[in-house]
């Protein structure tokens, strides 16, 4: 029996952690007598941001992060942030596979899947959103609350006034009122209890979570064939099992949400076409330019977004 | 020699100065951005930046001398209770052992740094901002620590004081 | 290897480490390099160890610190912090100790309303314990209250502390918040009875001299010219903050720059003091991260190699009443809490606690305060606790680190004592958030 060691970024508590955990709990069921993964822990055994190259580097075998956290070397996680697919159609077109590619040529590291798909991000306001002539969202005077992975859209398109925090210090700063406006994740918003706050939400939602798992290649070339099916087999059906069990979080969170008093507000007709495409098209447009310092180029520019952007998805 | 020597130690007082340069930034750089920020302008996103970094150069660059002022924090238990020949031998033997963990730290720092250019790494935050120019900061101030502690080791100067015993 | 042999690894390096008197940030950084090369595969976890250091030094959450710190140094070195000691100590006339509850009242707005433990320790402490040392106190009168009102930071509101845990544990994060108030400010009357006893128990531990009577007008006269401004300042921080114009990570700063101002008005600002200033806050701060540097690793350590979730499985194994079983849990917190720093003991302890509790019958909020209050311990229990070692930089150079353990014990107590009556009467948390 081989054992694999693995560590995840976010708390142990939060829903993702969860699903993550769930997945092991399946690996350890089917791989019992071949294969079984030993979780390390979270955030506190290794740092969210190290959890990378902590991987890479053979200290722990496997790790669920979101992309995003080394986008530094393999900008090409953008095409999953501006997806609009889930890991179900990116898993049967070949996207996943050509992201395991760049993994494996650029980090040294197997992409095993893409798991929590399907979950987009919306931005959510403590007063009543404000539209112009032409129904675009007025960003002037709305204290936004930023990070790394929004910044390319709420910024450069937008044209918001940005103010970098940690999630940690987020709920102090509604609160007092440093920032009114966030972007986050449909599901969430309950369990960082920032809905005390908040009582807009802004439709389309916008983006794709890009949480997967690596692993270390040298580590998964060690493995029997055996251990490789099983946890191979039990990404995949994982891949398709999470989209689902978020779409039916997704729903209660809302239903949750809108009993507390959230309330939605759309853009419509050409101001909700412009908002999402900007959303995406700053996104691959970064993405575009960081490849092209790398020396593996933009060669693959075109089939990422051909196979993880689908229009008549929209 | 000496001439080597005049030069290592502008360079620690130099870093020194920047270090405490950097202190003064951090309080610089927060005032501006609220300013901006209350004055409805968006703060440029390197004060942020700038104020973050500076934490980690302001204590690589500042602790060799910290060494040297002996202003690291130790505590006197068994050292206190030595006769004075005995401490003074434990107390050579501790600062050869700081040596040995600041000049491993340096070593492995520097393959850090250089994986770091050959990885072509970025740490990504509002800016993609080259690793390397980060982890520099271990082989450089790890060297100089190792340097310092070595003055502990050979020098006339203990780094447990000779009152220790009467203090602790 | 099993969880209490690696405990014992971990634990025992950096004991003996530090007791024949290595540095502390070496004697972490020591024993950091054995465990990364046991338990992270040799070489690369030492790279892993340097990769995880600049991480854990580039955030904005430790600029605070060193302006907080530069703030109570251009107080004292500018003399302005010892006009307004004089001040207030001719104001309050005789009572014995008074600058002792000057530091506990002033502590307890100025650390809780900050929320940050570490900062406002530095700033009370580069501020007050020179002064008051200067003025016949003795260590412990003033160490001790510094050391216990910083604590109380993490347990009235606001508290960065208290919403990690309680979004970290699924509960109520304003029903957390409100239940801290009262328990807060019992600890607070409790530190008062404290010094009150001490300064009865031995007279000699604030100084008997005699201040000369003021009359009334000479004392509207002090307060406007000497007290005002500076608690203005502080108090004008405190609303900034309140009012969402800058976050407590900011607040310091304005602090610094507002204490730079008011030295230029008193004409007090001399190139020297702004020098010493500069290299008396650099030099805790300096002192303090790299402290830092190597606990968080350490922290990463014990919990990487299984150490310290071996431990808490295994203390949380036994079948006991409820109340046992509070008090073990409370036990591993504590003995975390003396190597490990705050969150990272969080993110390990709350998924294995706060079901057990649920499963106890205990109340979530009531429990989490409990939490609270032993992470508000552990700041200060030896021989870890890094308010410790801020403390140990910011008082006069022959203050020792066991002046600092012994000023401590008394304001832990003080803690456990609230825990207690927690215990005994826990409608002490619970009644105000039941109002809401
Ligand atoms: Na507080
Ligand atoms: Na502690």
């Amino acid at each position: 029996q081989e054992t694999i060691t693995a560590v995840h970024a976010f708390p142990e508590t939060l829903i993702y952690t969860q699903s993550f955990l769930s997945f092991v709990d399946k690996v350890n069921d089917a791989g019992e007598g071949v294969v079984q993964i030993e979780v390390r822990g979270g955030p506190e055994a290794i740092g969210m941001f190290q959890q990378p190259d902590a991987v890479r580097d053979g200290i722990v075998d496997m790790v669920y992060t979101p992309g995003s956290f080394y986008g530094g070397a393999l900008p090409e996680k953008d095409a999953l942030v501006a997806s609009n697919l889930t890991a179900i159609e990116t898993r049967q077109n070949g996207g996943i596979a050509l992201i395991d590619e760049i993994h494996q040529e650029k980090m040294g590291l197997k992409y095993l899947g893409w798991f929590d798909s399907g979950v987009c991000y919306n931005l959510w306001t403590r007063d009543a959103p404000t539209f112009d002539a032409d129904g675009n969202l007025e960003v002037e005077g709305l204290k936004l609350r930023g990070n790394a992975v929004y910044n390319a859209f709420f910024t450069n398109y937008l044209g918001a006034q940005v103010i970098d925090l940690p999630t940690g210090e987020v709920y102090a700063a509604l609160q007092r009122g440093v920032v009114d406006a966030t972007g986050w994740t449909q599901i969430g918003l309950i369990d960082l209890k920032w809905n005390e706050f908040l009582n807009y939400r802004i439709e389309p939602c916008f983006f794709s979570t890009d949480l997967g798992v690596i692993v270390n290649q040298d580590r998964w070339n060690e493995l029997s064939d055996e251990a490789k099916t099983i946890i191979q087999d039990v990404a995949i059906q994982h891949e398709i099992d999470s989209v689902n069990a978020l779409r039916a979080k997704r729903d209660a969170d809302f239903a949750a949400l809108e009993e507390q008093g959230m309330q939605v507000v759309e853009l419509e007709g050409d101001a909700k076409a412009a908002y999402l495409s900007a959303a995406r098209e700053k996104t691959w447009e970064r993405m575009q330019e960081l490849m092209a310092e790398h020396p593996m180029g933009t060669a693959n520019y075109d089939r990422l977004i051909e196979l993880f952007y689908d229009a008549s998805a929209d | 020699m000496r001439a080597l020597i005049r030069i290592y130690d502008s360079l620690l007082i130099f870093m020194a100065l920047i270090s405490a340069g950097t202190l003064v930034w951090l309080m610089i750089s927060v005032v501006l951005s609220v300013l901006m920020r209350n004055m409805g302008i968006q703060p440029w996103a390197w004060l942020f930046t700038s104020a973050e970094y500076g934490i980690l150069y302001m204590t690589m660059l500042g602790a060799p001398w910290l060494v040297r002022e002996r202003g690291h924090v130790h505590i006197e238990l068994v050292t206190a209770a030595l006769k004075p020949a005995l401490r003074r031998i434990v107390s050579r033997l501790v600062a050869a052992a700081c040596v040995a963990v600041s000049l491993i730290l340096a070593w492995y720092g520097l393959e850090l740094f250089l994986t770091n250019i050959e990885r072509n790494d970025y740490d990504v935050r509002a800016y993609f901002y080259p690793r390397w120019l980060l982890t520099i900061t271990f082989p450089i101030a790890f060297s100089f620590m190792a340097i310092e502690f070595a003055r502990f080791v050979f020098g006339s100067e203990l780094m447990h004081s000779g009152e220790a015993g009467i203090h602790e | 290897m099993e969880w209490f042999e690696a405990l014992a690894l971990l634990i025992g390096s950096i004991m003996v480490l530090m007791a024949v008197g290595m540095p502390v940030a070496l004697a972490f950084l020591a024993a950091n390099i054995l465990g990364a090369w046991v338990f992270m595969g040799g070489e690369r976890g030492v790279v892993a160890l340097l990769n995880n250091g600049w991480g854990s030094l580039s955030k904005f959450a430790l600029v605070p610190i060193p302006l907080f710190l530069l703030m109570g140094e251009i107080f004292f070195h500018t003399g302005l912090g010892g006009r307004m000691f004089s001040a207030i100590d001719r104001l309050l006339g005789r009572l014995p100790g008074r600058l002792s509850y000057v530091t506990v009242l002033g502590g307890t707005g100025f650390s809780t309303l900050s929320g940050s433990s570490m900062g406002s320790t530095a700033l009370l402490g580069s501020l007050m314990v020179p002064e008051m040392t200067r003025r016949g106190y003795k260590k412990h009168m003033s160490i001790g209250p510094i050391l216990g009102t910083g604590g109380l930071a993490i347990i009235i509101p606001p508290s960065a502390l208290a919403v990690l845990l309680a979004t970290l544990a699924q509960i109520d994060v304003g029903a957390l918040l409100i239940a801290g108030i009262i328990p807060g400010l019992i600890l607070a009357a409790f530190y008062i009875g404290t010094i009150f006893l001490q300064t009865r128990l031995d007279p000699e531990a604030a100084p008997p001299y005699e201040v000369e009577n003021q009359t009334i007008a000479e004392k509207i006269g002090l307060l406007l010219r000497d007290v005002i401004p500076m608690i203005g300042l502080m108090v004008v921080i405190v609303v900034m903050m309140i009012n969402g114009i800058v976050t407590p990570s900011e607040a310091a700063a304005f602090g610094a720059l507002g204490v730079l101002v008011l030295a230029i008005v008193y004409r007090c600002l001399s190139w020297a003091a702004l020098k010493a200033s500069i290299r008396g806050a650099l030099r805790v701060t300096l002192m303090a991260y790299l402290i830092v540097f190597g606990s968080a690793t350490f922290s990463q350590l014990l919990a990487f190699s299984g150490a310290s979730r071996g431990l808490i499985t295994w203390a949380t194994g036994f079948e006991l009443d409820p109340i046992y079983m509070l008090v073990v849990m409370f036990c591993v917190l504590l003995v975390l809490g003396m190597f490990m720093e705050q969150i990272s003991m969080m993110l390990l302890t709350v998924p294995i606690f706060f079901p057990l509790a649920l499963s106890l019958g205990f109340d979530p909020i009531w429990f989490g305060l409990i939490m609270l209050l032993a992470l508000e311990i552990s700041f200060t229990t030896p021989p870890f606790g890094l308010l410790l070692f801020v403390m140990k930089g910011v008082a006069p150079s022959d203050t020792t680190m066991r002046e600092i353990y012994l000023s401590a014990i008394p304001f832990i107590l003080c803690s456990l004592l609230v825990v207690v009556l927690l215990v005994l009467f826990p409608p002490i948390a619970l009644w105000l958030p039941g109002l809401g």
